[in-house]
């Protein structure tokens, strides 16, 4: 029962750091990161057995899961048809991935490893960026609808770079190609499927009693376990987050299928909240590395790089879609934040293999850290900034 | 009116008047509803989150159904017949009532007014019949006009 005693500390440490960063106004994603670094394995190792670090990872990939079937059902792409977003899109992709891109060549990292870091410094966080701007009464100005679909928009790239990405960490060259025809065949396989069974399964959501829920979990749990023995019979990794996107987004096609992707909603939560925790406990927290001039060089070269990305990005994305400067300068502060998406990439991409990509993850991992904090103050003042920024560049 | 998805936040409803002040309403997903107001040229918009009841009261009053404290009065107005305005009235019987029928206080003939329904007990009684004999603790529900409905106030009910 030792196991008990483990999602006690884990429950009660994300609460607490959690609640102490509402009452701060802060975003709580790091807090559960720096709760799982101070009492797993790099700090006070707190977790009572390496078969309970296993057990609460576990859980954590569920909330991984849940998480991707979430965005999945949410996405919604007829958006793309509106004047200027697809080059909105492409623009904030454009920019910040070369950014990233950029650096990791320059520091000497591995072609793959440059891949992830430019994806990870890429992707914002929706969750903090959306939050902001419903609590900072952005939500009558047109900039706001941009800013949301930017944030659709890195979903789209961030399946597909997970597609991409997985297929190529399976290893040899030859096999990429195999293990891409074989994740885009799944998805194929997972929307024809839903789409055939979709006149038996919306009958079954209707029920009142635990059927449906426990038919939402079996779909879930199903794909994600067809996607996991696919990649042990090929030698090769398909994730099985994609497929539960995908599956998410055919699901959401589904008659009555509403209410229960909202009873997953808090399961997705708690168990999100897990994972970041897990992110954290398992996180090979070295001083010597951590604190060098090189690798503290390397971290502010690298958020300095990405936070103007975003502000020229929004610049851009403003004076074509808005025609003001100062409007795409607010774009670039609301974006600003990253979070949960550059974590849960690497941590899909990686898996466990940390031990290999140590500075890449913590480079990654302090980066999300700081700029989540920092990045939300930036969207917070998102006004402020825009503004600020806009007089330093008029004033010559 | 221009309508707007946002993804993981709700849908928009949006309108600009002539001079430019912007008035949007959005559905959170949380079920919640934020109004918004826009002065043309002010720096920031006004915002209110009201509960789904709360909107349904501002709703009302704006499609010109008229909600007074004193006592629930409805008026309801429709957009096809410009001069049919008819009240709806709910109220609480009054002593003198108690132990009459809708026929001995002959309401209908002194007042104008009909009693469309009465609720006794948590039960509703659509369109009782004449001989229904009012108790203590029911609330009826009276149609009329807002004349007709003053005359059933002063009359029937005793009210000034």
């Amino acid at each position: 029962m030792t196991f008990l005693v483990d999602l006690a500390i884990v429950t009660v440490s994300c609460l607490a750091l959690g609640l102490a960063s509402k009452y701060l106004r802060q975003t709580a994603i790091p807090a559960y990161i720096i709760a799982g670094i101070i009492l797993g394995k790099s700090g006070f190792d707190l977790i009572s057995s390496e078969a309970s670090y296993d057990f609460i990872q576990w859980l954590g990939r569920v909330g991984v899961i849940l998480l991707m079937f979430y965005i999945g059902y949410e996405f919604n792409f007829k958006g793309i048809k509106e004047p200027g977003r697809l080059f909105a899109g492409c623009t904030d992709f454009g920019v910040n991935f070369i950014a990233g891109f950029a650096l990791g060549l320059l520091i000497g990292m591995s072609l793959i490893e440059t891949f992830i870091l430019a994806s990870a410094v890429y992707i914002s966080s929706s969750a903090i960026t959306i939050s902001s701007l419903i609590e900072n009464k952005r939500l009558i100005y047109p900039e706001a609808e941009t800013v949301v679909w930017l944030m659709v928009f890195e979903d789209i790239i961030l399946a597909i770079l997970l597609v991409v990405l997985t297929s190529i960490m399976s290893g040899s060259l030859a096999l990429i190609p195999v293990c891409l025809a074989t994740t885009l065949l799944l998805i194929v396989f997972t929307f024809t499927l839903i789409k055939r069974l979709s006149n038996f399964i919306s009958p079954l959501f209707e029920r009142d009693d635990e059927i449906p829920i426990l038919l939402i979990f079996a779909l879930i749990f199903g794909f994600s376990a067809i996607a996991y023995l696919l990649s042990i019979l090929l030698p090769c990794h398909i994730s099985e987050v994609i497929i539960a996107f995908f599956l998410g987004s055919a699901l959401s096609g589904v008659k009555s299928s509403r209410k229960l992707f909202e009873a997953t909603i808090s399961f997705k939560n708690l168990f999100l909240t897990i994972f970041f925790f897990s992110f954290g406990m398992m996180f090979q927290f070295q001083f010597a590395t951590l604190f060098s001039a090189y690798f503290i060089l390397v971290l502010f070269a690298l958020i300095t790089l990405s936070v103007s990305g975003k502000f020229i990005s929004g610049a851009l994305i403003g004076k074509r879609l808005h025609g003001s400067l100062e409007t795409g300068l607010r774009v670039g502060a609301y974006t600003t934040p990253r979070g949960e998406f550059s974590i849960v990439l690497l941590a899909v991409v990686i898996g466990t293999r940390t031990g290999n990509y140590e500075l890449l993850v913590s480079l990654v991992v302090a980066y999300v850290i700081i700029l989540s904090i920092v990045g939300s103050g930036f969207a917070k003042h998102g006004d402020r900034i825009g503004k600020g920024i806009y007089k330093l560049i008029r004033l010559p | 009116m221009r309508i707007s998805e946002l993804p993981e936040i709700g849908t928009k409803y949006e309108i600009e008047s002539p001079k430019g002040d912007k008035v949007a309403v959005i559905f959170l997903t949380t079920g919640e509803i934020e109004l918004y107001v826009l002065e043309a040229g002010a720096e920031k918009p006004s915002v209110t989150r009201l509960t789904p009841e709360e909107a349904r009261r501002v709703g009302s009053v704006l499609t010109g159904a008229l909600l007074t404290i004193e006592h629930e009065d409805v008026e309801v107005s429709f957009s096809d017949i410009s001069d049919l305005r008819i009240n709806i009235h709910v109220c609480p019987v009054t002593k003198g009532m108690v132990g009459k029928s809708i026929e001995d206080l002959a309401i209908r003939k002194r007042t104008g007014v009909t009693i469309i329904a009465l609720s006794r007990k948590g039960q509703s009684i659509i369109s009782p019949p004449p001989e229904t004999v009012f108790e203590e603790g029911d609330l009826i529900v009276a149609l009329g006009e807002r004349e007709q409905i003053k005359a059933c106030a002063r009359e029937i009910l005793g009210q000034v």
